[in-house]
């Protein structure tokens, strides 16, 4: 379905000189400064699944999603996308797909969602019931049914963003590129749109490339996700693998009845690898690096050797996992 | 090609629709519209009265060169009037949104800025022909009336092509250029005879910027000069040749865009 091999691409910056000779010699003669946006990054992608590109500003996820969708040529590396090298064929090759950029609006402005929808159908040349009816799934279950005949203009931002959702996929595309969708959106209509492309890609085999800085749209989306930063790819794998990696691992506060110091937890533990830390003279946090197999066997141990009055779990969340990886940045990960 | 038209229609239909929309805004347009041309025209005819002749020109004649122009003119920024495109498809970047469509990227960005208002020009420009024509006496022929077509739209080709290349230097120079004012004062020449120029500013209007073509040479022979019927005939030639160096330089801005990005 996609598939990507040693992808870059360089820009060409102009380096101003300073001050107003330099800027009389930049007339004359120009400064470059070659920078790599994105470099030799490769990854597949089956038909059906939903991936996040995430990364900070500048690491290189636009330049990618701008080369996937045909807009940029890239400087190096093969590219196959739904059978296309979007680049080349593009014309082709947007018929089957669908992008939707948070930041700009594919809707006629002073038009309704309804007129912009049926002036897409003919770009696309979407014609006859099967299209109306996919139209009228679109609407309901989006729920815009009720504001779908108002001018645009004159709709809230989460109306809006659900009217460009239903844009974008006028035409049945098989893939679906949603650049930061959910910015700015309150709650209620994140997960509707969240729900609506969970059930999409169920019903329909969509596969679905999401990028975004909002984390908690990966966690509701996503078994997969690829992290870039400096234009390279450093993580490519399960979202539950990149808990694992970059994780602090789940930590366990336990609640004692009576006085505790941190050597007696420890002494009843042995040399697990855990890190111990006294909360109070009740209370002990415990670290566990590797939650899957170790959190049973502290947790029966600690509780049928001390008298504990509460236990609480603390899972890191995918937001920590993420500060974690733009702070370690060194560290090179192996493709999943 | 096909497509392309077909979607015009469409464009047309929601325009119409969006601008009914605003009902009071759009009679007054109808009115401010029809009210701007109405002047224009009467200020062509004052600034005339003073004028008797221009060479061998009579005020009439050139009268009914300058409404001649106004027809092609009308024609080519009915459908050419992106003036924004830097701001709007370049900065904003709505350029993207462009190349994600799989129509092509000049036709969509036309269609999109469509403005049928400006067929009034059409109407201005035929009501000063015939009013000049009606002064002269001109008779024509049945085929005199396609030929006009061909004319008006040889004409917009020329203009199409010029103001296509124009706004695809945004492609490559990512500050406002300052070619665009001067190639459209230029082209004001263009609606008087070119005899009364020098050779340098002639040869300027007939073959760098060929405004010429949009006004005196095509009209030249409504107004039976023959001495011009050679480059009324070549207006056709010119349109296509123009038209196409604009698509050239779009074709090449496009690419340049898909290599650098904005």
């Amino acid at each position: 379905m996609i598939e990507i091999k040693g992808l870059e691409k360089e820009f060409r910056i102009h380096q101003a000189r300073p001050g107003l000779a330099g800027a009389f010699r930049d007339l004359f003669n120009r400064e470059y400064k070659t920078v790599k946006a994105v470099d030799d990054i490769s990854f597949q992608v089956e038909a059906g699944e939903i991936f996040a590109l995430i990364g900070e500003n500048g690491a290189g996820k636009s330049t990618t999603i701008k080369m996937m969708t045909g807009i940029l040529t890239p400087s190096g590396g093969e590219m196959k996308i739904n059978g296309f090298v979007p680049y080349k064929q593009r014309e082709e090759y947007v018929k089957s797909i669908g992008v939707v950029f948070g930041q700009r609006s594919q809707l006629w402005w002073d038009l309704s969602p309804l007129e912009s929808f049926r002036l897409l159908k003919s770009v696309y040349k979407v014609e006859g019931k099967e299209g109306d009816a996919w139209l009228d799934r679109l609407v309901e279950e989006l729920e815009i049914n009720s504001f779908v005949s108002q001018p645009v203009r004159k709709l809230s931002l989460g109306q809006r963003m659900r009217c460009e959702v239903a844009a974008s996929l006028i035409h049945r595309p098989q893939l679906l590129f949603l650049d930061e969708p959910t910015v700015g959106l309150d709650v209620l209509v994140k997960q509707k749109i969240r729900e609506f492309l969970r059930n999409l890609n169920e019903t329909e085999k969509m596969t679905v490339l999401l990028t975004t800085h909002d984390v908690s749209d990966i966690e509701a989306l996503c078994k997969r996700v690829l992290v870039m930063d400096k234009g390279k790819l450093i993580f490519d794998g399960l979202l539950a693998d990149l808990r694992e990696k970059w994780g602090n691992g789940t930590e366990v506060v336990f609640q004692f009845k009576a006085k505790t110091t941190v050597e007696q937890v420890r002494a009843v533990l042995g040399d697990m690898p855990c890190e111990l830390s006294r909360e109070n003279e009740y209370s002990i946090r415990i670290k566990i690096q590797r939650s899957q197999e170790m959190l049973p066997y502290v947790l029966s141990t600690v509780m049928s050797s001390f008298d504990v009055s509460d236990v609480k779990m603390v899972e890191t969340n995918t937001e920590d996992i993420v500060r974690n990886i733009y702070s370690t940045k060194d560290e090179v990960v192996a493709h999943g | 090609m096909k497509d392309i038209f077909r979607l015009f229609t469409e464009y047309l239909g929601q325009y119409f629709k969006s601008r009914l929309a605003y009902r009071a805004n759009f009679l007054s347009e109808l009115v401010s519209n029809l009210v701007f041309e109405v002047i224009n025209l009467v200020f062509i005819l004052v600034v005339f009265q003073h004028v008797s002749t221009m060479k061998d020109w009579t005020r009439d004649e050139i009268i009914f060169i300058y409404g001649f122009f106004l027809v092609p003119y009308a024609v080519f920024s009915m459908f050419f009037s992106f003036w924004d495109f830097n701001e709007k498809y370049i900065i904003r970047g709505e350029m993207d949104r462009i190349l994600t469509r799989p129509i092509n990227n000049l036709a969509q960005v036309c269609l999109e800025s469509i403005a049928p208002d400006r067929i009034f020009g059409v109407i201005t420009g035929l009501i000063i022909m015939g009013y000049a024509a009606f002064q002269l006496k001109l008779t024509f022929a049945w085929y005199d009336v396609l030929l006009f077509i061909l004319l008006v739209i040889s004409s917009s080709l020329i203009y199409a092509g010029v103001y296509t290349g124009i706004a695809a230097v945004s492609f490559f120079s990512d500050s406002r250029t300052g070619i665009a004012p001067m190639i459209w004062n230029i082209q004001n020449y263009g609606r008087y005879p070119v005899d009364v120029y020098n050779k340098v500013i002639r040869i300027l209007l007939t073959w760098i910027l060929p405004f010429a073509f949009v006004g005196v040479y095509p009209a030249a022979y409504f107004l039976r000069k023959e001495v011009y019927y050679g480059y009324a005939m070549l207006t056709p030639v010119m349109g296509i040749v123009f038209f196409c160096i604009g698509l050239l330089v779009w074709k090449l801005g496009v690419r340049k865009y898909s290599g650098a990005g904005s």
